[in-house]
């Protein structure tokens, strides 16, 4: 529970243990990600590299929310609606000017960060669960609208769908087969977090932990608070819309019925299960949401049965682990290493 | 589509269909009794099982099929390993469980798959791959304007076009309302087919599209009656079609319209479902011929059903459907030479499917090599009558602009109609 | 006909169906700090079993007392076994753990029974009432007149008893609450019992004049829970206008043809914009709750 607190209050744990490996220590998520990136396409077949990619977006997505969480206290119900919104834009982009898959990427990416700010507008009067409401009802009312308006599939017009068998939306050139394109999310993945990893570093992240802390004091040492705050969504929505391209570019479509607001508030709850204040929580957080239902579905179990057992695992994650489990798994390998030398 | 409860009424089924067919023995494959226990060939199916509604009962029929090939001498002594896996309705695991499919267990084709996802996800798939799916439950634009997908039933299209054909006709309406779903792929496309149909005959059509969440159908059904339509045509999942139909039973709009429906509510629960205020009223297009025929594929479909299928596996259209796709499956294989099946000469093999013909179908079955199929595009109509259904109409095939493409095909293979 | 009024009956006959839903939501919210999100899938495993009973030919009466016991002894487990271990965690954290509980609600339900089309059927169904021309079912009215009921009587219940004093001593601060003696466990059963009846009773009537579907009735917690962030998650006064209020303004909106296929929305919008136009004004600058 200290530790806890210690981590509420915003105050910066270093991630590196000793100071020689401080360098390296600071991109170790970026050499994880790059190490799947080369091997793992040669260790699982085509299945399970459909099913990492799934993860390996979604893990961008859960870090866009613990972002927001983590440093300044703050609750997204609407990330998976944002993910919509940059694969909506994406989409549009590829099949309206047939531009680089990167552009349409980072136009996703650039759109759902706009969207980020308008959240962040709400966010300046409100925050605790009116907050996380407010954005709930933003990813309610985005499940309707895309739902009437539909993703492009090709067709004309300012929505880019008509009634007619879909249009793929082409991938990267230099990631076409399924092997190539989970490298390339895992690419970008690493870029995504070494993003957060620069922000939070940096002066934005000074600005962010003082309005944890408390904003009044933040404004009293001159840190401009809205300022902050719209960074922070806008950083976080961006990184949203990034993934939802990616799973734009993963299916080569999207259908208005992966968006409903449930699915927001799921990835929020297996965020914080998977520990957002951790970089690997995000990544337990996206392997929750995405390979234990595969492998169980693979299984064969029954899909109503697998229900069961995340609700109840996702109950027991939330009583038994705080942290989440990825501060579990961090404070028992700390355990380890203090006991290490003594044995 | 639709499974009795597995605790409280598995058995009403097989004692309410069962007893006409108790007597024959079920015919399939080489039908030579012996076991196939050679290599086995792997077959797959993508169904969407856990979701808002349950899409797995004609892969049900189709693994009832297959049991049954694989204990009559199976392809010429090869049993069918026949993998079904569920997309829960949710298009990513849509596209894992076919890559998986595809790609990892390597089957030969695809057969009586039932998804409302599936097809739109992996049309691509199967098409870079070249493996052929034969589809059984179908209901988006994607499974009718692919490459390698064909399906067996028709899908909401030919389904409403029919149902408004059949009503401009026999009921003399001049201007139908149709009730579908905001998903576009679905309801726009069968709803906008079915306005096209009414404007190209000179009378009038309309849309009402409902959110598949919505709460309220009162206004939807203030809509209707504002839309100034003399029929309505229900194209909508049997739940809310149930829910639409309480609203105007609740207002007594009842004899205001004549009502007609495409095929979700050609369910044996749903007269008693809907009580009997539609007794009489209800008008119903159905996309292969009734399910309590008696001619030899619907005979042999209980057979079949009652000796290998699990008893909860429903006895429905899509069940029909799935047994109808497995049988044209394995009787295009057992032409090939059993040593030498691929997934090539598999593809090859489907799309020589030609003329084949069932009395459970209207119209004759075939695949051939066009970008697109819909072999079954005639359908028949019933009224709901007391606890079941009376046919009201024979076969007819609808005529609808969207079918050019397919009939010019149908011209150039040669299949008459 | 007038077409006006038509609408508007209609869409107070829906406005009182999410004002209903939000009563309850907004009670358990006061007295425990829970946003339930299991409260329709609570509601919608009495309704089920409710169904279940129909079809076995029970009474009618022992189908609602089964209905509203199932939905009461769910709340209670919920309230008396997981939301203790949770009771020092942030409000947010409190409402996803209700997310899991409805989650494997609806797997349970999905295994038992089946998904396929059902249709409840009460009594009360075939009483019907003309109102400027709408015809009103008797389930309709009731769930009307029960939730003005409801309104009232929880209003009295908080200001008059014991009871609702602790409840609003609770919903006030926690922490001063049990240094005054407040008995927390005792007066947070009551209000998960009387939270549980209440999604019983509502689970009933969604099932019966929306649809009996157990996802559908799940997920319509989030519609409702806009009604309930109008009333500021405190105020059941309020939160049941708002449920009428959205009700008639999304049946009204089917009458403009441009954005009707949107109108389900309106519950969110509605939500956003009042909201945002209750906190106008305000800045945050100390740390606080809201």
């Amino acid at each position: 529970m200290q530790a806890a607190t210690k981590h509420l209050s915003g105050a910066v744990e270093p991630d590196a243990v000793s100071s020689t490996g401080f360098v390296l220590g600071r991109y170790v998520p970026q050499l994880f990600f790059t190490c799947a990136a080369i091997l793992l396409p040669f260790l699982v077949n085509a299945l399970w590299l459909k099913v990492l990619t799934a993860v390996a977006i979604y893990a961008l997505t859960a870090a866009s929310i613990a972002l927001l969480y983590r440093r300044l206290g703050l609750v997204s119900l609407a990330q998976v609606a944002l993910m919509g919104c940059g694969g909506w834009v994406a989409l549009r982009f590829a099949h309206a000017f047939g531009l680089p898959f990167e552009v349409n990427l980072m136009a996703g990416g650039i759109f759902a960060g706009l969207i980020g700010m308008i959240l962040a507008y709400p966010a300046l009067r409100m925050r605790g669960l009116y907050l996380a409401l407010i954005t709930l009802m933003a990813a309610g009312g985005f499940g309707i609208l895309i739902n009437v308006i539909q993703f492009p599939n090709g067709g004309g017009g300012l929505t880019g769908f008509e009634v007619r068998a879909i249009t793929y939306m082409p991938r990267p050139v230099i990631a076409i087969s399924d092997a190539a394109y989970f490298s390339y999310c895992m690419v970008v993945i690493a870029f995504g977090f070494l993003l957060i990893d620069v922000h939070e570093r940096g002066r934005a992240g000074r600005g962010w932990a003082l309005i944890r802390k408390s904003e009044a004091s933040a404004m009293a040492a001159g840190v401009n608070v809205t300022l902050y705050k719209v960074w922070g969504f806008a950083l976080s929505g961006f990184l949203a819309g990034v993934a939802g391209a990616l799973l734009a570019g993963n299916l080569q479509l999207l259908d208005a019925r992966s968006f409903p607001p449930a699915e927001s508030v799921m990835i929020f709850a297996l965020t914080v299960v998977g520990g957002a204040w951790h970089w690997y929580g995000a990544v337990i957080a996206a392997l929750l949401y995405r390979l234990v239902p595969a492998f169980l579905n693979d299984l064969g179990l029954d899909g109503n049965a697998a229900y069961i057992i995340f609700g109840l695992a996702l109950i027991h994650a939330l009583i038994t682990a705080p942290k989440g489990l990825a501060g579990q798994l961090s404070d028992g390998l700390k355990r380890l290493a203090r006991r290490g030398p003594n044995a | 589509m639709k499974r009795t409860s597995l605790f409280f009424a598995a058995s009403t089924a097989i004692v309410v269909l069962g007893g006409s067919s108790a007597m024959a023995a079920p015919q399939c494959g080489l039908n030579n009794g012996q076991k196939a226990t050679g290599e086995p060939i792997k077959v797959g199916a993508v169904v969407g099982q856990t979701g808002p509604d349950d899409f797995s009962s004609s892969a049900d029929a189709a693994r009832a099929y297959f049991n049954c090939v694989n204990e009559n001498g199976g392809i010429n002594g090869r049993p069918i390993e026949y993998l079904v896996e569920d997309d829960q309705w949710n298009p990513e695991v849509a596209g894992q469980v076919a890559t998986k499919l595809v790609k990892d267990e390597g089957v030969v084709a695809l057969v009586a798959s039932g998804s409302f996802v599936e097809m739109a996800v992996n049309a691509k798939l199967y098409a870079d791959e070249d493996v052929m799916a034969m589809a059984s439950a179908c209901a988006v634009a994607e499974c009718f304007e692919s490459k390698n997908i064909v399906s067996t039933n028709q899908g909401p299209l030919p389904s409403s076009v029919g149902a408004a054909q059949w009503a401009a006709a026999n009921l003399g309406s001049k201007n139908v309302v149709c009730i579908g779903l905001t998903i576009p792929s679905v309801g726009p496309y069968s709803c906008g087919w079915t306005e096209k149909y009414m404007q190209s005959k000179g009378l009038s059509g309309s849309s009402i599209l409902l959110d598949p969440g919505a709460a309220d159908m009162n206004a939807s059904v203030l809509e209707t009656v504002a839309s100034g339509a003399d029929t309505v045509l229900v194209n909508l999942p049997a739940g809310m079609a149930a829910a639409y139909l309480k609203a105007v039973e609740e207002q007594n709009l009842r004899d205001n319209f004549k009502w007609i429906s495409s095929t979700p509510l050609y369910d044996t629960e749903v007269p008693a479902m809907l009580g009997t205020y539609w007794d009489g009223v209800m008008n119903i297009n159905i996309e292969l011929t009734p399910i309590d025929r008696t001619g030899p594929d619907a005979t042999n479909w209980r057979a079949v059903m009652d000796k290998y299928a699990r008893p909860q596996d429903p006895r429905d259209t899509f069940s029909q459907s799935g047994y109808l796709s497995a049988r044209f499956f394995t009787d295009a294989l057992l032409k090939l030479d059993p040593a030498n099946i691929d997934r090539k000469v598999v593809s090859e093999a489907i799309r020589a499917i030609k003329n084949e013909t069932s009395d459970l179908l209207c119209g004759p079955y075939y695949v051939g090599n066009a970008d697109r199929h819909m072999p079954n595009h005639a359908n028949m109509m019933v009224q709901i009558a007391g606890s079941g259904f009376t046919v009201i109409s024979g076969c007819a095939d609808v005529d609808s602009a969207y079918l050019d493409p397919v009939r010019a095909a149908e011209r150039d293979l040669g299949i008459t109609n | 006909m007038n077409v006006l009024g038509l609408f508007l009956v209609s869409g107070l006959s829906v406005g009182a169906l999410y004002a209903l839903g939000g009563v309850g939501l907004v009670l358990l919210n006061r007295a425990t700090g829970v946003l339930n999100f299991a409260y329709g899938a609570m509601g919608a495993a009495g309704a089920m079993t409710a169904w279940q009973l129909l079809e076995w030919n029970w009474p009618e009466p022992l189908a609602w007392v089964a209905c509203v016991g199932i939905a009461l002894a769910l709340s209670l487990a919920f309230g008396g076994l997981i939301a203790p271990g949770l009771a020092r965690r942030e409000p947010i954290v409190k409402a996803i753990a209700t997310l899991g509980f409805a989650l494997a609600l609806l797997g349970t339900m999905n295994l038992l029974w089946v998904v396929t089309p059902r249709k409840l059927t009460l009594t009360f169904d075939g009483l019907s009432v003309a109102i400027l021309g709408l015809r009103v079912t008797g389930t309709r009215l009731l769930a009307l007149l029960v939730g003005i009921g409801v309104t009232l009587g929880m209003g009295l219940f908080l200001a008059r008893t014991r009871v609702g004093l602790m409840m609003r001593a609770l919903a006030d601060n926690r922490q001063v609450a049990s240094i005054l003696g407040v008995p927390v466990g005792r007066v947070e059963t009551i209000a998960w019992g009387i939270s549980g009846v209440l999604a019983g009773f509502t689970g009933l009537m969604f099932a019966t004049l929306v649809r009996l579907d157990p996802a559908v009735l799940t997920f319509l917690v989030i519609p409702i829970i806009a009604t309930t962030i109008i009333g500021r998650l405190t105020s059941i006064p309020a939160s049941f206008a708002a449920g009428l209020a959205i009700g008639v303004l999304e049946s009204l909106l089917a009458l403009y043809k441009p954005l009707a296929p949107f109108r389900v929305a309106t519950p969110f919008i509605v939500a956003i914009i009042a909201m945002m136009w209750l906190q106008r004004g305000r800045r945050l600058t100390f740390a606080g709750q809201d």
